[in-house]
């Protein structure tokens, strides 16, 4: 059976660090990592490698073309081929139009089944992966926590969904995208020792819009239905605040607050 | 006269109905009415709030099935060419609107958490990366206007009561569907943390003695939560995050030990009437925020504001019994 992977790489936000003077974002020498809910479901995807070997891993991506050693890292992990969808058109493009742009890629490949995250650490909208899903006319189910493999084989599959309020399982018919939460707990493997230097260039191809053949006015910022008009951070207003510290006075000040609050 | 439709999830009436006053941000002065789609469930929580309620019963229908749930929807566009669509940021919600608003060829803005205007022109608020940062993003010409908004950010006041007529919706777009629900089991559900009036919240600075935060929470009769990287480290569960990633609460007190307050944390805080802060840097981002801040260790204020709060009960029981 063929998977595929719809991953993304994103700027690591954790160690985003902010300028409070200039009031920016510091974007220097933030490196980029592997989205971490679409390293659950590529490790979800190698999991079942490992066990029926005739599986065939394919992992997509759109990104800048500067993205290749990430994508070779994961190759060398046991993913069989890597395809970046890149192009200097592509850049400034919302959910909408990187939906359709994933999706015509998509229409002429052959898959059982996708594969996605289901947040991203960085825009976190989830818009994608539903929104390939209805271009491509299919299921798509957000916040997997469990996929059952051995279901895989038939026209359809089991899964475990946690829906926020309940951990529901459903049968899904197949082709579908499923997009796996970080709850899922699936771990990419290490790669192996002796796969470290491992030559994996003649399993990345890179798409560019001369083989999906988009207009300019389609994609990109020209083709997008949103617009970022800004983006500020925000202004936290100040309150009149008492400062104390921890000794009786402090303890008697808060405790007093506390109680002509009603709180105790 | 604007129309605008909000989806009403099953699973969160309230929130869903709290989009009327997202609503009332979009059009202000401006005439509009307002519709809800409400399926297999009865219509009563949109009544007397909702100018429309369009009621749809049908076996066929299922919550998980987004698939039918957006060709209903679509068709109900086609019929009355919405100007602008609700839907909660729910679980189901952050699957149905995307693909509604690719259904309907129009841009989608996810999570909203404010309405502005810029130079007339509608703006909607989402947090971006993680809440570091916000963006005002605006649609190109698309009509409807869609959004998902975050829930527990708006909240719909009106005493206005409305005469609300309800429509039989019989849709005609259904599909066999491909989705089959087997099996849900009801998560175990400590109260809620976005149900408690009281907040004892700890963050970086409260992980090694996170225990305590409960001492203190159960004394003052309130709930545990926790910053990002409390959560991050393991310390805590996701389910009582507060945060961009985490929950939107509006307690009337929290309490924050060993917080920073990083902006993601912030935005997890709405019309909270009092907080207190503890922390061993007087200048955390928090604290300016706060009513009072105590600059110190958390253990060391949990542990004596303990001490004072139950010598006050028994010294009061003590008169009491005199």
């Amino acid at each position: 059976m063929k998977i595929v992977c719809l991953v993304k790489f994103i700027s690591d936000v954790a160690n985003f660090l902010y300028d409070y003077e200039k009031n920016v974002l510091v974007r220097e020498n933030v490196k980029l990592i592997l989205n971490p809910d679409d390293a659950c479901a590529l490790a979800f995807a190698l999991e079942v490698k490992a066990r029926r070997p005739d599986t065939f891993v394919e992992i997509v991506t759109m990104a800048p073309a500067s993205v290749l050693p990430l994508v070779e890292d994961l190759l060398r992990r046991n993913a069989d081929r890597a395809v970046i969808i890149s192009d200097r058109l592509f850049s400034g493009s919302d959910t909408y139009v990187t939906s359709k742009i994933i999706a015509r890629y998509l229409e002429n490949t052959e898959y059982d089944i996708i594969l996605t995250g289901t947040h991203s650490l960085d825009g976190d909208t989830s818009h994608v992966p539903s929104q390939v899903a209805e271009l491509l006319k299919m299921e798509q189910m957000s916040n997997i926590v469990r996929v059952y493999d051995e279901s895989l084989q038939g026209k359809t599959v089991i899964v475990e969904a946690d829906t926020d309020k309940t951990i529901s399982k459903y049968e899904i018919a197949l082709p579908c995208i499923l997009s796996i939460g970080k709850d899922s707990k699936y771990k990419l493997p290490f790669v192996r020792y002796k796969d470290l230097e491992l030559d994996v260039n003649d399993r990345v191809s890179v798409i560019k819009n001369e083989n999906l053949s988009f207009s300019e006015a389609e994609v990109g910022l020209q083709g997008s239905l949103t617009k970022v008009k800004r983006t500020f951070a925000r202004k936290l207003q100040s309150k009149e605040k008492t400062v104390v510290c921890n000794d009786e006075e402090g303890i008697e000040t808060v405790y007093n607050f506390l109680k002509s609050k009603g709180f105790v | 006269m604007k129309k605008s439709l909000i989806y009403l999830d099953e699973e969160d009436i309230q929130s869903s109905i709290d989009l009327l006053e997202a609503v009332r941000q979009i059009y202000r002065d401006e005439c509009y009415e307002t519709y809800a789609f409400c399926f297999n469930q009865p219509i009563e929580a949109a009544e007397c709030k909702f100018n429309y309620v369009f009621s749809v019963r049908d076996n066929m229908l299922q919550g998980c099935d987004i698939v039918n749930l957006t060709n209903c929807l679509e068709e109900l566009h086609r019929t009355y060419l919405f100007d602008s669509i609700l839907i909660p940021a729910s679980y189901q919600g952050r699957m149905l609107a995307p693909r509604l608003a690719m259904r309907l060829g129009v841009g989608l803005v996810a999570d909203v958490t404010r309405i502005e205007y810029n130079d007339g022109e509608l703006e909607m608020v989402r947090p971006a990366f993680s809440g570091k940062l916000f963006a005002g993003v605006t649609n190109k010409n698309c009509s409807p206007v869609m959004m998902s908004v975050r829930p527990n950010v708006f909240t719909y006041t009106s005493k206005h009561l409305k005469d609300t007529k309800i429509i039989p919706f019989h849709p005609v777009s259904l599909q066999p569907s491909k989705i089959k629900l087997l099996e849900a089991k009801e998560k175990e559900r400590a109260k809620d943390i976005r149900e408690s009036e009281i907040l004892v919240s700890g963050g970086g600075g409260a992980a090694h003695h996170f225990d305590w935060l409960y001492q203190l929470a159960d004394e003052l009769n309130g709930m545990v939560s926790a910053s990002r990287r409390v959560v991050d480290s393991g310390i805590a569960g996701r389910s009582i995050q507060v945060g961009q990633s985490g929950k939107t609460v509006s307690p009337r007190l929290y309490i924050a030990l060993g917080i920073y307050g990083s902006l993601q944390h912030m935005e997890g805080l709405k019309n909270v009437e009092s907080i207190i802060s503890v922390n061993i840097n007087r200048n955390a981002p928090i604290c300016s925020l706060s009513d009072i801040v105590v600059e110190g260790d958390s253990k060391e204020f949990i542990e004596k504001l303990l001490t004072k709060i139950r010598n006050s009960k028994k010294n009061k029981d003590m008169e009491a019994e005199r």
